[in-house]
């Protein structure tokens, strides 16, 4: 093999996002502009790391007529490994024990095996680190992220977050229209644990009544407020959007169901009852749960909870997501033809960017207090709880 | 090779917490000593932190005071593991940078940063579960050991139940039996009650739920009642929806154990989800997170089953 010849890898670190297929796309025809080989490694690493599970081989050859009858929306081609950690790769011990056991190593070196130069990891915020750890000990890999909650820090929009917000517009003018004519206020509860893009910027699109988001603790009294004035006007129906990690202002997390106190475990069990103020998300749905219930309480008009969540996960991307998965797929194979590993490919308009790693894990790219968007949001009288 | 009292006294293993005035775990008030590390991956798993064989880092943000007050973890972590984002002053885990090595423990003063498990000694943990003995004497309780799988660490369990039972306090165990058979026979011995699961009774939907299938468990199981004729065994089942709330299963347990006169009862554990909020504090993720416990009818249904066939009146569970 020349050293002008590569063969490279692409992986998915993550569950399917609107827009894997172009970024595949990108890859596989930019390398074939440049003559290199591409093989996609099936289930995260689960291809290398156990390929005796796959019939037809842990990797997929993807040439130019494979990826062409590729559809924008399909998701299965290398499989969707929730999440790849070969730090931690559950298996069962000679004495019939689980255990997770790091098998980085072992992979670095089938991936050497393999005459693999280079892999292009399409993964989340958390696996970043995960990749990070594995450049750290040899692996030369570029990352594309993705995040339907477009809470990576050091890329401006990630791939994914527009299909999910079109989706999320969509479902809210829904829920606005059946709102009206059951006259109650319907809480809908978005992704976004640390940022509330999606819930800011999907309200903010609807004109909802309110907007909560993890960045702006909320005062329910002040929303409670903002939506009677508009009862008191006339109007029998409202819009709440509500990011799943969205708090009280006094921390408490919502606590929307009492612990039986006649469970066994709950009685032995360290820690397991005493909620402890954490900030945790507990299961879809429970941020609905409890703004809903308590904006009732507050406003005496019936509301009702409904929750989002994974569904904006799904479907087929957007314009945006297919020009931007096309064109991080091409530009990280740019970054291995510049020699450039262990890095993310950022979208910093009008340029797409090699950030380091190191630069790019441990940040949340979360809603500044004075974003443009918090600015439209309160010049259009939309509550944020503050 | 039996161990004297002396060396047994400074054998050490890791413990995750004694809970005391247990009332679920045996007969009596029990003193519960949860020992850490798992062989089975159950995804309704109620103790995450028990899971994991060592000592592992536990973070509560409501207890966080944040960088700008506080800040110390920031700067320990050797592992640059510990970080804020721009919108909270409260500090925020890399799990997958974290590597348990409890650097950031003492610098946290809140203590929302803490350690699941620590290393003591036989005689360390005996000492505190001796301090309620006169509640064990009253109501005929003692100590249970729980888990993880208590029988994962053999000599530990075995150096502590013949301990208590050296100090007369009755000893009980909580096992799935997915250990090796030399750790059952270690341990056995020295247990008054032995409390061991039946989790599901297809082996590849065992496989399926818990990681591995229930072969050697049954093996086990089995071979534990025959050996250990003298002592007393309850079999119990966490019911879980969807996968085991069933009346096939709880038939097909009570099949299992019938033939054996030192089984003397079948309990239901109905399934809660206490485990979630600790998923968070370690960085993980519930899987069964939007299921609801068994219903009281269908647990009233199952129960009068298990009282049929044991022979008892069945009133309690009358609706």
């Amino acid at each position: 093999m020349t050293t002008s010849t590569k063969r490279i890898a692409i992986n998915l670190g993550g569950g399917y996002v609107p827009g894997l297929n172009a970024v595949i796309t990108g890859v596989v025809l930019a390398a074939n502009e440049l003559g290199w080989e591409v093989v996609g490694i099936r289930d995260g690493f689960d291809g290398l790391l156990a390929p005796e599970r796959y019939p037809d081989g842990g990797l997929l050859q993807l040439t130019p007529q494979v990826v062409e009858n590729l559809s924008a929306g399909g998701s299965a081609i290398l499989g969707n490994a929730t999440r790849t950690d070969p730090f931690r790769v559950r298996q069962v011990n000679a004495e019939n024990q689980v255990e997770e056991v790091d098998r980085s190593g072992d992979l670095i070196a089938k991936i050497n095996a393999e005459k693999i130069d280079a892999v292009i990891s399409v993964v989340g915020p958390r696996a970043l680190s995960i990749l990070f750890k594995l450049h750290r000990q040899g692996l030369r890999t570029v990352c594309v992220p993705t995040s339907v909650e477009n809470d990576v820090a050091a890329t401006q929009l990630s791939f994914g977050f527009n299909s999910a917000l079109s989706f999320a517009v969509d479902m809210l003018e829904r829920v606005r229209q059946a709102a009206q004519s059951a006259q109650k206020i319907g809480v809908v509860e978005v992704l976004g644990e640390h940022a509330g893009w999606l819930a800011l910027q999907a309200g903010m699109a609807v004109c909802a009544d309110a907007v909560l988001i993890p960045e702006i603790p909320y005062d329910l009294q002040k929303v409670a407020a903002k939506l009677r004035e508009k009862i008191n006007a006339g109007r029998t129906s409202g819009l709440v959007v509500v990011a799943e990690g969205a708090l009280p202002r006094d921390g408490q997390h919502p606590q929307t169901e009492a612990v039986a106190p006649e469970s066994l475990k709950a009685s032995l069990s360290p820690g397991a009852t005493g909620q402890g103020g954490s900030h945790v998300i507990e299961g879809s749905g429970r941020a609905a749960q409890a703004v809903a219930l308590q904006l009732q309480r507050l406003t005496d008009q019936v509301t009702y909870p409904l929750v989002l969540g994974p569904l904006v996960r799904g479907g087929p991307p957007t314009a945006v997501d297919r020009q931007l998965g096309l064109g991080y797929g091409a530009g990280a194979v740019r970054a291995v033809n510049e020699n450039q590993t262990g890095v993310m490919v950022a979208f910093q308009p009008p340029e797409l960017k090699f950030v380091p790693l190191a630069e790019a894990i441990n940040k949340v790219r979360t809603v500044p207090a004075n974003s443009v968007f918090v600015q439209i949001a309160r010049s259009l009288g939309i509550a944020l709880g503050d | 090779m039996e161990r004297t009292p002396l060396t047994r006294s400074a054998l050490k293993g890791i413990v995750l917490n004694i809970q005391h005035f247990s009332t679920h775990d045996g007969p009596g008030i029990r003193t519960t000593v949860f020992l850490k590390g798992c062989s089975l991956r159950c995804k309704w798993c109620s103790n995450p932190e028990s899971i994991h064989p060592k000592p592992e880092l536990a973070y509560n943000l409501g207890k966080c005071i944040g960088k700008d007050q506080c800040g110390f973890c920031l700067k320990e972590c050797p592992e640059s593991a510990i970080f804020t984002v721009d919108s909270d002053v409260k500090v925020r885990i890399n799990w997958d940078l974290c590597t348990n090595c409890g650097k950031c423990v003492p610098v946290c003063p809140p203590q929302a940063l803490y350690l699941f498990g620590q290393a003591m000694t036989v005689d360390e943990v005996l000492d505190e579960v001796e301090q309620d003995s006169a509640f064990y004497r009253e109501s005929g309780g003692g100590i249970t050991l729980s888990g993880g799988e208590c029988l994962l660490q053999a000599d530990f369990a075995a150096g502590l139940l013949a301990g208590a039972h050296e100090r007369g306090i009755n000893t009980a165990i909580e096992t799935a039996f997915n250990v090796p058979w030399s750790h059952v026979e270690k341990v056995l011995p020295h247990v008054d009650v032995v409390l061991h699961d039946h989790k599901l009774t297809v082996p590849e939907r065992h496989k399926k739920w818990t990681g591995v299938d229930n072969k050697r468990i049954l093996e086990n199981i089995k071979r534990a009642y025959e050996t250990f004729a003298d002592k007393t065994f309850v079999a119990r089942t966490p019911l879980i929806p969807g996968v085991n709330d069933d009346e096939e299963h709880i038939r097909a347990v009570l099949a299992f154990i019938k033939p054996y006169k030192n089984v003397v009862d079948y309990e239901l554990l109905p399934y809660m989800r206490f485990g979630e909020s600790k998923y968070g504090f370690l960085g993980k993720v519930y899987e069964m997170q939007d299921f609801n416990p068994p219903s009281p009818e269908l647990l009233a249904r199952l129960r009068a089953i298990i009282d049929e066939a044991f022979g008892r009146s069945g009133n309690r569970t009358q609706m």
